[in-house]
């Protein structure tokens, strides 16, 4: 079976995305507002293809991500699941191949995760809850959408909005 | 397939959903007997390239960090070489006439933290080194400027450790010399890992602010003397019963990038001498 160039092209961004951030992240200091590329790489993909791949994606991201903290096992999947699947639908309601729109959905999804995984894990209260969703979430989901940003701009060849087919 | 609603509004679609979203809910609501043991697994086939990505990245920027000071350090090193052997022996003699013990020196692995994304990072750590490099369950992880955690489980060439600001963790606390005891946990609410609590401090007794809380030694895991942080003040009181303090860390486990994998073998020793936590007496006079 051969797949067709642009979902070739599509899989060799994110694997790009997946590979830069597992180099580039330990050079970011303090990784709390590191840029999620991972997560800018599932946003993608949900982006491009259906929901479902979207919910799927997330699913299996985040249980990857929960194995090195098991403290949380089960959270980040939630979270994931949840954000990759309305990240699929929502192209479908406000399609638009925008930068603006695409980093929008960027900052709002990894928002949005920070909060799912901080109600789904229970690990903070009060003034840490407050720091964490007010201050350090919104601060790494401007980060996140600065670098898919220039993710589309650098992948745009490879990252055009392709319907599966 | 185009883009269009028909094929988002698919039932599916939606059926794929809901099973990853009630799979998710399965995992949360695992015991920790089940959920340690599938992480585990999932670290040591899918993510083990993964994770074996991440440490090479982190030791080379390590490497290249530290190549300057690294040559600098050879020098500095190969001229102090020359005088190691003398005093070494007049250390030890110093050091058997003052009655210290030994300095840290053997019994732990060195280890990288490789930080991940996501809000459990700085609640547990995942650590660049496992039961091959000799790390074991319920080991101490310390840092030079004292308690880091202890490790929760352990794989081949990983681990991860429990760090102190996670909401289970509690160790056996004193005030040095021995004399006051009590239990310290994380500030649940405050920011972050930013602050801990030690409770169980008899009314009568009194903590200055600025004093230093290390491990106790009771329990058996912790060796007795790893600085866990100093007294900021008085957080509550149950009149004529207990006080809780507020402490500040020695060690903020987010920040962390290296740290020590103590054995268990070391955890009936006293580690007081290996970290600078005693305070400055206060006569003493200011060095040249």
């Amino acid at each position: 079976m051969r797949l067709p160039p642009g979902r070739l092209k599509l899989a060799a961004a994110l694997l790009i995305l997946v590979a830069a951030h597992l180099v580039l992240r330990p050079r970011f200091a303090p990784s709390r507002f590191a840029p999620d590329l991972v997560l800018v790489a599932l946003l993608f993909l949900a982006i491009r293809t259906r929901p479902a791949v979207g919910a799927l994606a997330g699913f299996m991201v985040g249980m990857l991500s929960d194995a090195v903290a098991p403290t949380t096992f089960g959270a980040g999947a939630f979270a994931l699941t949840i954000v990759g699947f309305v990240a699929g639908w929502l192209k479908a309601v406000v399609f638009a191949d925008n930068l603006l729109v695409n980093a929008l959905i960027v900052f709002a999804a990894s928002w949005a995760r920070d909060v799912l995984q901080v109600a789904a894990s229970n690990q903070l209260r009060g003034g840490a809850l407050g720091m964490q969703l007010l201050v350090v979430s919104p601060a790494a989901a401007l980060s996140t959408a600065a670098a898919a940003l220039v993710a589309l701009l650098l992948l745009r060849g490879w990252l055009t909005a392709t319907p599966s087919r | 397939m185009t883009i269009g609603s028909e094929r988002y509004g698919s039932r599916a679609d939606t059926a794929v959903f809901a099973v990853c979203l009630v799979l998710s809910l399965v995992a949360l609501a695992l015991p920790e007997a089940l959920r340690l043991p599938i992480a585990s697994a999932l670290r040591r086939t899918v993510l083990l390239p993964v994770v074996t990505v991440q440490r090479q990245a982190a030791l080379s920027r390590e490497e290249r960090q530290d190549v300057l000071t690294l040559r600098a350090e050879r020098d500095s090193l190969a001229l102090a070489s020359a005088l190691l052997p003398g005093l070494r022996a007049e250390n030890a003699q110093l050091r058997s006439l003052l009655r210290l013990r030994g300095r840290l020196g053997y019994g732990y692995v060195g280890a990288e933290v490789l930080h991940q994304t996501g809000l459990a990072d700085g609640l547990t750590l995942l650590l660049s080194a496992g039961r091959r490099e000799g790390v074991a369950a319920l080991a101490p992880v310390v840092a030079p400027a004292g308690l880091v955690g202890a490790v929760l489980s352990v794989d081949a060439h990983t681990s991860v450790a429990m760090a102190w600001s996670h909401p289970d963790f509690r160790v056996s606390a004193m005030v040095e010399g021995g004399r006051i005891f009590g239990i310290v946990a994380a500030r649940r609410g405050e920011t972050a890992g930013e602050v801990m609590e030690l409770t169980g401090i008899a009314y009568r007794d009194t903590l200055p602010a600025g004093t230093p809380v290390v491990t106790s030694g009771l329990g058996g895991i912790f060796p007795r003397g790893i600085p866990i942080g100093t007294v900021q003040g008085v957080l509550s009181e149950t009149a004529g019963w207990e006080r809780t303090y507020l402490l500040r860390p020695a060690v903020h486990p987010a920040q962390a990038s290296h740290v020590m994998v103590l054995g268990l073998d070391r955890a009936a020793d006293t580690l007081a001498a290996a970290f600078d936590t005693l305070p400055a007496p206060a006569d003493s006079a200011p060095q040249p």
